[in-house]
């Protein structure tokens, strides 16, 4: 038989890999353990989200070891992933949800269990976490619904590049764009539709709704960054100019910086640090007691917006920041330095 | 093309109806191309404007481009479910050579996404010839090992700050023409004097039809297996630049599920998922079909929803009319 040494090189190899993976994994007893459960690290913004849980001051001093899941998209995989934490009787869970309703039984079941939960990033139906750390999305609907608006003097065609139809984000920013619409009669949608939060989907829709609409479109809404940058592509594609457009978007990515630099759009950053590095001051809080003291920039950053309040609040809201020239190249500093070395 | 000559010989000699069904059968893919094109140029006036037209050579370059390969992979009775990744990870090595303030030309990027994508797909190509791996199962492990290379390569983040000579791959022009559509029909059209007119595009065909007479009738069929995997793997690449240059900036997401309407343009355009039957030609109809119902959609303001059921009823009939095609032989 051929296949008997290859299938033991299989198995050694197997083997080498499940040593190497174990010699990973420290045993510290000593260490409060939280787990980090991020929806999916393909995104950018989960990956800045991840590193900033990584660099945490907490974890950089040695108080807390911070392993990271990635949810992959999938609800049951992040539910799974809750267990495994529950399992290994991790301190504290620091969720990213995948989805607004699917986690709420295995947050109940870690609730039960005592184990902290605090949400950041995007809601999830529960009443059993522990608390949030987020930024408002209608609030950014309507931010930057406000601006284009004020930017077109009130008036003209819009189009609208909506996130994956039922994502929390899409449903809160539309919501938020929808209020501020409402005072602008003179403001006319177009067309409105989904580039699944994509750049490539963004583009060649773009490219359509030009030939569709020729000369008509004043507005170009996106709700985050990708699908703008798409459609500016789409604007410079087709030999007009960009400036001659009111392009806006949400989320900061770091083209987005760029092209605010250029002053080809507006954009607000969502705080993927503040976000995780907060949630874990609140549920390092909850697992320690009262004597703890947040460590994150944030809660300085924002000491009036966002007080800590003893870190017992059941929301926290990180406000928006609008990106200007000025700021742009700290915030790309700032980003390429999170994410390096992590 | 190839398959012209069976279903022509038997239409002979069957009745009247038969043969009026195998015409149908044969030509079907274009009357539904030329079916679709009319019912949109009476629904939206912009649908036929020379602008329009470009936009849906320039939307549907790239999965033409994967298609071309695809279509190559198909006819030997493989496929190869690794291109999205694959692109993905040519595309996010190449930009690192033409990023930054001290950019490459933009030949090298191009030559190094080329190479990336081949030597990709060289590993696909041996894994199935050498060592007998199902082509579904070898690419499906390098659609994973791709995607996770382009993570691990750049920790998720996008290259952006490309070159202005290289963004011009797929912004710029050449005669009129937009570069990724110019680069789409020059590999249609490269491909499509391989597969008709040399030695090794009959061989491509034989080993899909036959592995055994194949071999018998002195094809290497292994390394003809393996080609193919070469060949999808460096159109992956260029596909990958293209869009890079046209996002103008590298997405480690992008190509997500591109293997799929890469597939779709192939079967849609009548290549036998079973090999040995199909066209180059029949592929540059199928994409170009995709593109149009997409394009032809967004200008109509339907719903995302509604471009997906018909994308998906058009890839059954069109199988449905391959396997009545079959049927006739």
């Amino acid at each position: 038989m051929k296949i008997h040494p290859k299938s033991k090189v299989t198995t050694l190899l197997l083997l080498g890999c499940a040593v190497v993976a174990f010699a990973g994994t420290s045993f510290a007893a000593d260490k409060l353990r939280v787990g980090g459960a991020v929806y999916g690290l393909k995104a950018e913004f989960a990956n800045l989200w991840a590193a900033a849980l990584k660099k945490h001051p907490a974890v950089k001093d040695g108080t807390v070891e911070v392993t990271i899941f990635d949810g992959r998209y999938d609800p049951l995989v992040q539910n799974n992933q809750i267990a495994t934490m529950m399992t290994q009787k991790f301190d504290g869970i620091v969720l990213s949800p995948v989805d607004y309703n699917g986690s709420a039984p295995q947050i109940r079941k870690a609730a039960k269990a005592g184990i902290p939960v605090v949400v950041s990033n995007a809601r999830v139906n529960s009443p059993d976490i522990t608390s949030m750390v987020l930024s408002d999305d209608v609030k950014a609907g309507e931010i930057i619904m406000e601006e284009a608006a004020k930017r077109m003097g009130g008036k003209g065609n819009i189009v609208i590049f909506q996130g994956p139809i039922g994502h929390s984000a899409e449903i809160d920013r539309s919501k938020g764009i929808q209020t501020v619409l409402a005072k602008y009669p003179d403001i006319k949608v177009l067309e409105k539709k989904t580039a699944n939060w994509s750049r490539a989907e963004g583009l060649s829709l773009m490219e359509n709704w030009l030939t569709a609409h020729p000369n008509e479109i004043k507005g170009v809404i996106g709700e985050n960054d990708e699908m703008a940058l798409g459609a500016l592509q789409a604007i410079k594609g087709r030999g007009l100019n960009v400036k001659d457009f009111v392009v806006v978007g949400i989320d900061g990515v770091p083209d987005a910086i760029n092209a605010v630099k250029a002053g080809e759009m507006f954009s607000i950053l969502q705080d993927a640090e503040g976000q995780a590095a907060g949630a874990l001051d609140v549920a390092l809080r909850a697992k320690v007691g009262e004597s703890y003291e947040p460590k994150a920039a944030v809660w300085k950053q924002w000491e009036k917006e966002m007080p800590w309040n003893g870190g017992t609040e059941k929301a926290y809201f990180i406000p928006w920041t609008v990106i200007t020239a000025e700021n742009a190249d700290d915030l790309l500093k700032h980003q390429k330095e999170l994410i390096s070395g992590s | 093309m190839q398959s012209n000559e069976p279903t022509a010989k038997t239409a002979s000699k069957e009745t009247v109806s038969k043969s009026r069904l195998a015409w149908l059968t044969q030509y079907g893919i274009i009357i539904a191309f030329l079916l679709l094109c009319v019912a949109l140029t009476f629904l939206n006036k912009y649908f036929l404007t020379p602008e329009n037209i470009s936009n849906i050579l320039l939307q549907t370059s790239i999965n033409g481009i994967l298609a071309m390969g695809m279509t190559l992979v198909i006819l030997t009775g493989g496929i190869d479910l690794s291109v999205g990744s694959v692109l993905a990870f040519s595309s996010i090595v190449a930009a690192t050579f033409v990023t930054g303030d001290n950019p490459q030309s933009p030949l090298v990027a191009l030559l190094v996404g080329i190479l990336t994508g081949a030597v990709l797909g060289l590993i696909n190509g041996c894994i199935v010839a050498y060592l007998r791996i199902p082509s579904f199962v070898a690419t499906l492990g390098m659609l994973s090992v791709a995607r996770g290379l382009t993570y691990a390569y750049t920790g998720g983040m996008p290259v952006p700050n490309l070159s202005e000579s290289f963004l011009n791959l797929g912004e710029g022009f050449f005669l009129g023409v937009p570069m990724p559509v110019l680069i789409f029909l020059l590999i249609f059209a490269i491909l499509w004097v391989v597969l008709n007119h040399t030695t090794y595009g009959r061989s491509v065909y034989a080993v899909g039809g036959n592995v055994k007479s194949a071999r018998t009738a002195g094809i290497a069929t292994k390394p003809v297996t393996a080609s193919v995997y070469v060949i999808a793997g460096l159109l992956a690449g260029l596909g990958g630049l293209i869009l890079t240059a046209r996002t103008s900036s590298a997405l480690p997401q992008a190509g997500v599920s591109y293997e799929l309407d890469a597939i779709a343009a192939v079967v849609i355009g009548g290549t036998s998922l079973s090999g040995g039957v199909g066209s180059i030609a029949g592929t540059l109809l199928g994409a170009l079909i995709i593109g149009t119902i997409n394009n032809g959609l967004d200008l109509l303001g339907v719903s995302s929803a509604y471009q997906q059921i018909v994308k998906g009823c058009i890839i059954v009939v069109a199988v449905l009319l391959d396997y009545s095609r079959h049927a006739n032989e």
